[in-house]
C-alpha cells in the first residue's frame, strides 16, 4: 500500500514537472510568434523607407543597401529563431543609422512621407523592444526550468535545450522620446 | 500646469476674502456644535441615569447600548448641522481651485464617477454592494479627457447571528483618463502585497496561482516589480503599455502620493485608484480654513491628481493616436 502511495505521488512529481516544462516552452513559442510579426511589420517598411530616403542620400548608398539586403535574407522561409533574433539586431542597427543621417538632410527631414516612415518606425519600434522583453521574459522563465534542479533532469530527458534572448541595448532601455525626436 | 506654490498663493490671496467669511460660518458653527453636544449629552446621561436606577444598576452591555445610540445621534445630528457649512465650502473654495489650476475643468460636489465604470476598470474583483462618492471633477487636460472623483465602495458581510456588517472594498480617488496609446487587452497593475509579505519566492508562486485574476505578467523592473504586480492577457501588449519609463513615472506617482496606487488599462482608457481612506475634500469643523496644512492638503491632493496627465506623459501624442 505504501509502495503504491509512494509510486503515485512519484507519478504526480512527473507529471507536473512534465506540463510545466511544455507549458514554459509553448510560452515561449507564443510569444516569439508575437514577435515575429511586429518584426514583419517593420519589414514591410523598408522598401518604402528607401525608396522614399535614396533620392537624397548619396553618402549613405552602402547602409540602404545593407537594409534592402538583410531585408531579403529575413524574409525567407525557415530561418531559425537564432538567425531571426541576429537579423533583428543587425536591422535595429542599420535603420537606427539611416534615422541619424535623415538628421543630415533637411529636405529630407521636412518630406511628409519620411515624417510618416518615421513615425510609423518609432512605434512599431516600441512594438517591438515590447515584444522582445516578452519573449526575454518567456526564454528567461524556461531557462530558469531547464537550468533547475530538479527540473532540469526531466529537460534533459526531454531534451530541451537553453534559449536565446535579444539583447536589449541601453538606449532601448532608455526609451524613446518622441518629443525630441520630432522637435529636433 | 500650475504649481503647487501657485496655487498657494491663489489660495491665501485670491481666496482670503471668501476664506475670512467662511471662518466666521465655521467658528459660529463650531460653537454651536459644542452647545448641542453638551446639552445632548446631559440628556443621554440623565436618561441612563434614570434607566440605571440612579447608576445602581450598571452593566456593560447597557453602556455599549448607551455608547453606540449616543455615536449615531450625534454622528447624525452633526452631519445635519454642517451640511450647509460643507456644501457653501466646496461652492467657495473647492470650485475656485479647480477652475484655477484648469478654466476647462467642471465639478459638481454631488454627483460622482458611475460605479459601472468603477466595476469596468477590473481593479477590485468583489462585488460591490454599497457605492457612494462625491466631488466630481471632469474636463480635459492638453487634450487628455480627465475625470475623478472620490469613491467609497462596499461589501455586506452577515455574519452567523445575522448581524450585518460592512467592509471597504476601496475609499479614495478613483480618476479615468484617455490613454495615448492603442491597446485591446487588459492590463492590470496592483500593489504587491503578496511579495512584501511572504518574499519573493513563495510571493511569486501565490501571484501566479491568483484565481479571478488573468495571467502574471513579470516585469524586468526590479524596482517596480517589487512594489506592484502586473496581470493581464497579453504578455507583450502589456509590456508596450509599460516601457522601462513608464514604470519610473508610475513608481514617481506613488511616492508622491505616498498612498497604495491602483491603475488599471482597459478598453481604451486608463483607470487609477488612489487609496486615502478617507473623504477628501471636505470642511473639517474644528480646524481653521486657513491654517496651512489643512489648505495644503485641498491644494497639494488637487494638483497631483490633475497632475497625473503630465506627471504620466499621457498628453504626449503618439503618431498612432493622432
Amino acid at each position: 500500500m505504501t509502495i503504491l502511495v509512494i509510486l503515485g505521488v512519484i507519478a504526480l512529481i512527473v507529471v507536473l514537472m512534465y506540463n510545466s516544462l511544455i507549458a514554459k516552452k509553448n510560452q515561449v513559442e507564443n510569444i516569439f510568434g508575437g514577435v515575429d510579426a511586429v518584426l514583419k511589420k517593420r519589414y514591410d517598411l523598408i522598401p518604402n523607407l528607401v525608396a522614399s530616403v535614396s533620392r537624397y542620400m548619396e553618402h549613405e548608398k552602402s547602409i540602404l543597401e545593407k537594409v534592402t539586403e538583410l531585408r531579403a535574407e529575413a524574409n525567407k522561409p525557415n530561418l531559425s529563431d537564432k538567425e531571426k533574433i541576429d537579423l533583428d539586431t543587425k536591422i535595429t542597427s542599420a535603420l537606427g543609422s539611416i534615422m541619424v543621417a535623415v538628421e543630415n538632410y533637411p529636405d529630407l527631414k521636412a518630406n511628409e512621407n519620411v515624417m510618416n516612415l518615421q513615425h510609423n518606425l518609432t512605434e512599431i519600434e516600441s512594438q517591438i523592444s515590447a515584444a522582445r522583453r516578452a519573449y526575454n521574459q518567456a526564454v528567461t522563465d524556461y531557462n530558469n526550468a531547464v537550468e533547475m534542479f530538479p527540473t532540469n533532469y526531466m529537460a534533459s530527458y526531454m531534451s530541451l535545450s537553453k534559449k536565446d534572448v535579444f539583447i536589449i541595448s541601453e538606449d532601448e532601455r532608455k526609451n524613446v522620446n518622441v518629443r525630441e525626436m520630432f522637435n529636433a | 500646469m500650475k504649481s503647487i506654490s501657485h496655487l498657494t498663493d491663489f489660495y491665501y490671496n485670491t481666496l482670503y476674502p471668501t476664506l475670512t467669511e467662511l471662518e466666521k460660518e465655521r467658528t459660529d458653527l463650531k460653537n454651536k456644535i459644542i452647545k448641542i453636544s453638551i446639552v445632548l449629552f446631559l440628556i443621554i446621561f440623565a436618561l441612563f441615569y434614570v434607566i440605571t436606577n440612579g447608576l445602581k444598576e450598571i452593566n456593560i452591555d447597557l453602556i455599549l447600548i448607551f455608547l453606540f445610540g449616543a455615536a449615531a445621534i450625534g454622528g447624525f445630528i452633526y452631519n445635519l448641522m454642517i451640511k450647509d457649512y460643507a456644501t457653501s465650502f466646496k461652492t467657495r473654495v473647492i470650485e475656485p481651485l479647480i477652475k484655477e489650476i484648469d478654466a476647462n475643468l467642471r465639478y459638481n460636489p454631488m454627483y460622482k464617477v458611475e460605479e459601472h465604470i468603477f466595476v469596468n476598470s477590473k481593479l477590485f474583483t468583489s462585488n460591490i454592494d454599497r457605492y457612494n462618492g462625491n466631488d466630481y471633477v471632469t474636463g480635459q487636460i492638453d487634450s487628455v479627457d480627465i475625470t475623478f472623483s472620490d469613491v467609497h465602495a462596499e461589501k455586506k458581510h452577515k455574519d452567523s447571528k445575522g448581524r450585518t456588517t460592512w467592509s471597504t472594498i476601496f475609499k479614495g480617488l478613483f480618476i479615468v483618463t484617455s490613454f495615448n496609446k492603442h491597446f485591446s487587452n487588459s492590463t492590470i497593475i496592483l500593489p504587491d502585497s503578496a511579495e512584501t509579505l511572504f518574499g519573493s519566492l513563495i510571493g511569486s508562486w501565490l501571484q501566479s496561482n491568483n484565481f479571478g485574476r488573468d495571467q502574471l505578467i513579470k516585469m524586468d523592473d526590479p524596482e517596480f516589480e517589487k512594489e506592484f504586480v502586473v496581470y493581464g492577457n497579453d504578455q507583450i501588449e502589456s509590456r508596450y503599455i509599460l516601457t522601462h519609463s513608464m514604470m519610473q513615472r508610475i513608481l514617481e506617482l506613488k511616492k508622491k502620493t505616498g498612498q497604495k496606487v491602483y491603475i488599471s488599462f482597459v478598453d481604451g482608457q486608463m483607470y487609477l485608484a488612489i487609496e486615502y481612506n478617507k473623504d477628501l475634500f471636505e470642511p473639517s469643523v474644528f480646524r481653521s480654513l486657513l491654517e496651512y496644512q489643512v489648505a495644503m492638503e485641498y491644494v497639494k491632493t488637487l494638483q497631483l491628481t490633475i497632475a497625473i496627465v503630465e506627471e504620466l506623459k499621457l498628453n504626449q501624442k503618439l503618431w498612432s493616436k493622432q
